[in-house]
């Protein structure tokens, strides 16, 4: 018999009470880790969207078009990007390079018009940087000059097909109207809504023409062959590409979305707080009734000359063990909720529908575990469980032992 | 080797100050065999627990062995209960979720000793007390008197010099009463533990050596009889 498995006697007094407490913090405990999980998803897609289909690992620009993106200045682009291609070929991580061209347009099928975004692709090299290619649903990719790629989402908005004709018009670089007809010749569907619903994809060279920028291009982006050092890979490629050119990670490039996600991050971790808080307060009113309901028992193992030392240690074990087996449930529960979002997703799009979000991904969620939050929400229960513990028995221990003993 | 000396005790029942002892000074020898015996709220438990070092007197000094438990912290107090004092009570106060094994072993977490000792220990005083059979019973798998026995044989199992019993029978039948207080004398005997246990029951003051009468917190009588025995009603 030692103090610990006389704690274990306790703690299976009252086996429902203990079940019910254990209970609830395993139910504050998995709501943290299912969250946690959904949101490594969310980012996880995110990332992936971003890097397959926007932005790839790094992007140059010429000097000065980052800050006025939004706007898509022409009169700061990469004028000669043959220039620099080279020198960015030979770093060592690079795996390739693709221009593009983007730039202000809108689409008309005749009877509607809607404002998309024109990217202009070099049909060679997009493949070997981006991965539109493998999202081509209907149709094929770009074939030559006159062929428009479209989302899944604009074709069945505007009610176009592949074969159908929609004009592309935009302003070039000397402000002068210009528009082109083209041809359907493929539907993707990426999961990043940029793509899916407001893009439309032609050839780098028709699009240099429609903007009279000759051989010039808005960005190169960059391919790694390990992204675990990109930023390296960046200063390298700074370097190489010398001052006129700026030279940007995705992840700077996309740092409002970081933002929202660290703030995400932050609310659903309080609202899992709160219900780990209600969980304490579960367990602080058990040790509260385990504590009063035993002082004439700790009278009595005051008695036979036990300090409170000794006593506060047996009600912590008590804690602790609850702790650990309502963290264990907890945990388990909450990655089995995980490993299910991990294997099926769930499809959050009947929820959100068609709403024009900022997150470059579609609503299935689909669930990433992180292995060292699982273990740290682990812990934190049982340092929840124990700590909360400490406060009803040193109020119990400061009694004098007979007042203990005749306490009812 | 127990000495109080003028003891005073105060409780405050909401505004009303009760005194419970009132100058107690008594002297104990070791291996007495000792009644402490009133009407209630005559302080006898009260005597006890300050004996004990569960209470503290407002007044007045004990000595154990010497040592005055006044100038005790209440860690070293607990040291002392540890290593001298046995408890008997008047409701057992055993712990339910334990057998009797159990309840035996508890004082001896607190000692060092290895595990064969502690257990040939426990079996012994267990087999001692007449519950070699039972070792294994919870409390509630128990009879009032097997109970105390019990509760008898954890504060034995420690070997203290003393062993302090408030009103030991006052929840038992006279038959298990008197079993129980025969059980205490041989024990005392054998083992030459100090017994001082408190009563107002006539029957159980027949076996005692010496009996302190105590009345409104005061000693009014302190009789050793010569020839002692079981049944010598007066």
């Amino acid at each position: 018999m030692t103090a610990v498995k006389l704690a274990w006697r306790n703690v299976f007094r009252h086996t429902r009470r203990t079940v019910i407490t254990a209970a609830a913090i395993s139910v504050g405990l998995s709501a943290m880790i299912l969250m946690n999980s959904m949101m490594n998803g969310v980012d996880k897609l995110a990332s992936q969207n971003i890097i397959d289909y926007e932005t790839s690992h790094l992007e140059i620009f010429a000097d000065g078009y980052y800050r006025e993106e939004g706007v898509f200045p022409l009169d700061t682009i990469i004028d000669n990007p043959g220039l620099i291609l080279k020198k960015i070929e030979q770093i060592s991580n690079v795996k390739s390079v693709a221009p593009r061209v983007k730039f202000q347009a809108s689409i008309s099928n005749g009877i509607d018009e809607l404002p998309v975004i024109g990217v202009g692709v070099d049909i060679k090299k997009e493949k070997e940087v981006f991965k539109i290619v493998n999202s081509v649903v209907k149709g094929s990719f770009l074939q030559h000059e006159g062929d428009v790629l479209i989302g899944k989402d604009l074709s069945r908005d505007m009610d176009l097909d592949i074969g159908s004709y929609l004009t592309i018009i935009t302003k070039d670089r000397n402000g002068t109207y210009n528009a082109f007809d083209l041809t359907v010749s493929g539907i993707i569907n990426t999961g990043h809504p940029l793509f899916d619903r407001n893009a439309a994809l032609i050839s780098i060279e028709q699009a240099q023409e429609l903007l009279a920028i000759f051989d010039g291009v808005t960005e190169l982006s960059v391919r790694v062959r390990d992204d675990r050092n990109l930023v390296r890979t960046k200063e390298r490629l700074v370097q190489a590409v010398g001052k006129e050119y700026e030279v940007y990670t995705w992840r700077e490039l996309n740092a409002a979305i970081f933002e929202i996600s660290g703030f995400k991050r932050m609310a659903q971790f309080m609202i899992a707080l709160v219900v780990v808080i209600i969980a304490a307060v579960g367990i602080i009113n058990t040790m509260l009734m385990a504590v009063m309901e035993r002082i004439p028992e700790i009278g009595t193992l005051k008695a036979m000359g036990f300090n409170n030392q000794g006593i506060v240690k047996m009600f912590v074990y008590e804690g602790g063990i609850i702790g650990i087996f309502g963290s264990l449930l907890g945990c388990l529960i909450g990655l089995l909720l995980s490993l299910y979002l991990v294997h099926f997703g769930i499809d959050m799009s009947a929820m959100f529908g068609n709403a024009d979000i900022v997150y470059p991904m579609k609503f299935i969620i689909v669930g990433e575990i992180d292995y060292w939050t699982v273990l740290s929400v682990f812990l934190f229960g049982v340092f929840v469980s124990v700590f909360v513990t400490l406060w009803p028995v040193r109020k119990a221990t400061r009694l004098q032992p007979v007042d203990a003993l005749r306490h009812v | 080797m127990v000495e109080t000396i003028n003891l005073y005790k105060d409780y405050k029942v909401g505004k009303v100050l009760f005194p419970a002892l009132r100058g107690v000074s008594v002297k104990i020898e070791a291996a007495e065999f000792t009644a402490i015996a009133g009407p209630s709220g005559s302080g006898k438990t009260t005597l006890l627990n300050i004996i004990g070092c569960l209470d503290v007197p407002t007044k007045g000094d004990v000595l154990i062995n010497g040592t005055n438990t006044n100038k005790l912290s209440s860690k070293e107090k607990a040291t002392l209960r540890k290593n001298e004092i046995g408890f008997v009570f008047q409701t057992f106060n055993l712990i339910p979720v334990l057998t009797a094994y159990e309840n035996v072993e508890i004082p001896l977490i607190l000692l060092d000793m290895t595990q064969d000792k502690k257990r040939e220990n426990i079996i012994s005083i267990l087999e001692e007390v007449g519950l070699g059979e039972y070792i294994n019973r919870r409390p509630n798998e128990m009879s009032g008197g097997q109970q105390q026995r019990v509760a008898i044989a954890r504060a034995l199992v420690k070997n203290p010099s003393m062993v302090l019993a408030d009103e030991p029978t006052a929840n038992l039948d006279s038959t298990t009463a008197k079993e129980i207080l025969g059980l205490m004398k041989e024990l005392n005997e054998k083992h030459k533990t100090t017994f001082i246990f408190s009563t107002h029951d006539q029957l159980v003051m027949d076996y005692a050596q010496r009996i302190i009468r105590l009345r409104d917190g005061k000693v009014v009588a302190d009789k050793t009889k010569k020839s002692e025995g079981p049944g010598d009603s007066s």
